[in-house]
């Protein structure tokens, strides 16, 4: 019944947890962690999982996991892609949510000085916030281009140049995207918020590298200590919550159809070879270039702020990964090679060395994994690992998930109380929305670090930099 | 019971109970509720009509698409919702008259942005004397 420890950072959730789990679970924490996942739903959400058919492996919770809608956030579950489902809250409300890095050639100094009118550029470039539309109004036609497109579109249409392609995730484009598959209330909902940052965790951070952990890496990754280098973290906005919730839907009453009942209806799933189950995953590709534009298209502005302001220096993409996605891949199973579809929500894709599907100039290396800590505490790049492969279908954490609910976030601190805060540990803060502020308060969410190291030392995803936020933007 | 609706925590998102002496009453009150989920305390001015109709395979299905109508309203047109008349319900199918205003900065104090309205945990209970809902949302 009860978690089965089997070494420091590894916890089973052995099928005896619950009734009709085909899998056990595995979850990634340290003692201190494990208390904190177990204090909600987490366990319950991962042994639910672990009951939807053709389930390969084991269902996985990273060391930042927490309760969400049917799948826990930091969850991971490869499907077997001939008897396995693809289920649409596996994936997530925010399609492709992810994060990019950009590395400046510039140093802490250069900056300071200019710092409060760049975040002031910054914020007034960068559409963000609650009810925010984009700069553009898209035409139906128009988003049609983005949605099968992505990044390339926004490069196309003057926003970056092509050589960022090669250090996005799946460069930038995900090939079986299908506009078709996306309803016009999703397309509605899109159609003037490309290019825009959202609210609640999503940000844009000015951050130094205070620490190198892995000189090679960070080399490749052209990371160095004292550089600035800026975080971007959002998603596809208003069009991937609406593909999510159709399809929702449409799987709910599918079902039947198929003879699947789950436990949870957020669980709500569908063969992946059905009709139903291909016409999401075209669908949530669609959504998923719809956030690589808008990444894109942030990143633009940021470069812009950045001359505009600074007058010199240049942003080179060093990486963009979703964290919300399920993606076709190929894993070493019991010495066999299989396709599996890897629902990854709130988790990293965590590609090591020689991997076909990482850029060329870091094959030899690894696949960079930008995690975001909460605002006001540090954030990490990683590495990818060959024990990656071997345990977790080639993912890691995300960041450094909630430990407190909004409401409780609230209480006993306002947003200027929390702006001057920061402000003396050297961290400048623009919000939209100063509700917004106090929900992402630091304490808010469980140490990054922790979860981190928790990777690190279980070997799954190995430390490379450490940054430090100066200047934050929020949503 | 004074409140028609409060909201609810969740380790990271948020819901919103709802009560009513009908059927009728929890469908209002649980759009008021997302309303100040989105806007807070803003007032809203109930100057523009629009009109809803909305059908699912039950009832639990039809208040999360009506939901998912006035965050799409809000999202597509920043429409506020402010009061509303509900003009049929049943178990399958509403047709309401809404009255709100266009989200204006200088007046509305949007809170955050709500992805979605979820399946999690959604019930609608009839009690001996009153109704009761809870319903979960995505921001």
């Amino acid at each position: 019944m009860t978690l089965q420890k089997i070494d420091e950072y590894r916890f089973i959730v052995p099928k005896s947890f619950q009734k009709g789990m085909n899998v056990e679970g595995l979850i990634y924490a340290n003692d201190l962690l494990i208390k904190a996942i177990e204090k909600d739903e987490t366990l319950q959400q991962v042994a639910n999982v672990a009951t939807l058919p053709g389930l390969v492996g084991r269902s996985l919770a990273m060391p930042d996991a927490h309760q969400g809608y049917g799948f826990a956030i930091g969850g991971v579950a490869a499907m077997d892609l001939e008897e396995g489902v693809v289920s649409a809250g596996g994936v997530g409300f925010d399609i492709n949510c992810g994060v990019r890095l950009l590395a400046s050639n510039l140093m802490l100094s250069d900056i300071k000085p200019r710092l409060d009118e760049l975040l002031n550029k910054l914020f007034s470039e960068i559409p963000c916030g609650a009810g925010k539309s984009g700069k553009i109004e898209l035409t139906f036609g128009q988003l049609d281009e983005v949605l099968i497109n992505g990044a390339r579109w926004a490069i196309k249409n003057g926003y970056g140049s092509y050589a960022d392609l090669d250090h996005i995730e799946e460069r930038g484009t995900m090939s079986n995207a299908d506009a078709k598959e996306v309803s016009d209330r999703a397309k509605r909902r899109g159609r003037d918020q490309l290019g825009t940052l959202g609210s609640g965790n999503h940000f844009v951070e000015i951050q130094f590298v205070k620490e190198v952990y892995d000189q090679d890496a960070a080399s490749t990754y052209g990371l160095y200590e004292n550089q600035i280098v800026i975080m971007i973290h959002s998603g596809s906005r208003g069009l991937g919550h609406q593909v999510c919730t159709d399809f929702l839907e449409l799987m709910q009453e599918a079902m039947p159809k198929y003879g699947i009942s789950v436990v949870d209806r957020q669980l709500a799933c569908v063969p992946i070879l059905s009709i139903e189950g291909q016409r999401y995953l075209k669908a949530m590709e669609a959504a998923s270039n719809f956030a690589f534009a808008n990444r894109q298209m942030i990143s633009h502005w940021t470069r812009e702020a950045f001359n505009h302001v600074l007058k010199k220096g240049t942003l080179d993409l060093v990486y963009d990964v979703a964290h919300n996605i399920a993606k076709e891949e190929i894993h070493k199973i019991r010495n066999e090679n299989r396709r599996v579809l890897v629902h990854r929500k709130g988790a990293t894709r965590a590609f090591p060395k020689h991997h076909a599907s990482i850029p060329k100039d870091y094959d030899k290396i690894g696949q960079p994994i930008l995690i975001p800590g909460s605002m006001g505490t540090c954030s990490f790049v990683l590495v990818g690992t060959e024990q990656a492969m071997q345990e977790t279908f080639g993912s890691t954490c995300h960041g450094a998930g909630r430990s407190m609910s909004r409401h409780a976030a609230k209480k006993n601190i306002s947003a200027d109380q929390l702006i001057n805060s920061l402000k003396e540990k050297g961290i400048h803060v623009r919000g939209a929305s100063k509700s917004g502020l106090t929900e992402e308060k630091p304490e808010a969410y469980k140490d990054v670090s922790m979860v981190v190291e928790v990777m690190h030392n279980a070997g799954i995803a190995k430390k490379v930099a450490k940054m430090i936020p100066i200047g934050v933007i929020k949503g | 019971m004074n409140l028609p609706f409060q909201i609810l925590e969740h380790p990271s998102d948020l819901g919103i109970e709802v009560y009513g002496r009908s059927l009728e009453d929890i469908f209002c009150n649980a759009a008021k509720g997302l309303i100040a989920v989105i806007a807070g305390t803003s007032h809203i001015e109930p100057s523009k009509k629009r009109n809803v109709t909305i059908d699912a395979n039950n009832r639990e299905n039809l208040l999360v698409r009506w939901l998912s109508e006035v965050l799409f309203l809000f999202d597509t047109e920043r429409f506020l919702i402010a009061d509303i008349h509900m003009d049929f319900l049943h178990d399958n199918e509403l047709k309401a008259t809404v009255r709100g205003e266009r989200y204006q900065s200088t007046k509305h104090d949007l809170q955050v942005d709500v992805k979605a309205i979820t399946y999690h945990k959604l019930t609608i209970e009839e009690h001996d004397d009153f109704w009761l809902a809870r319903v979960f949302v995505d921001i």
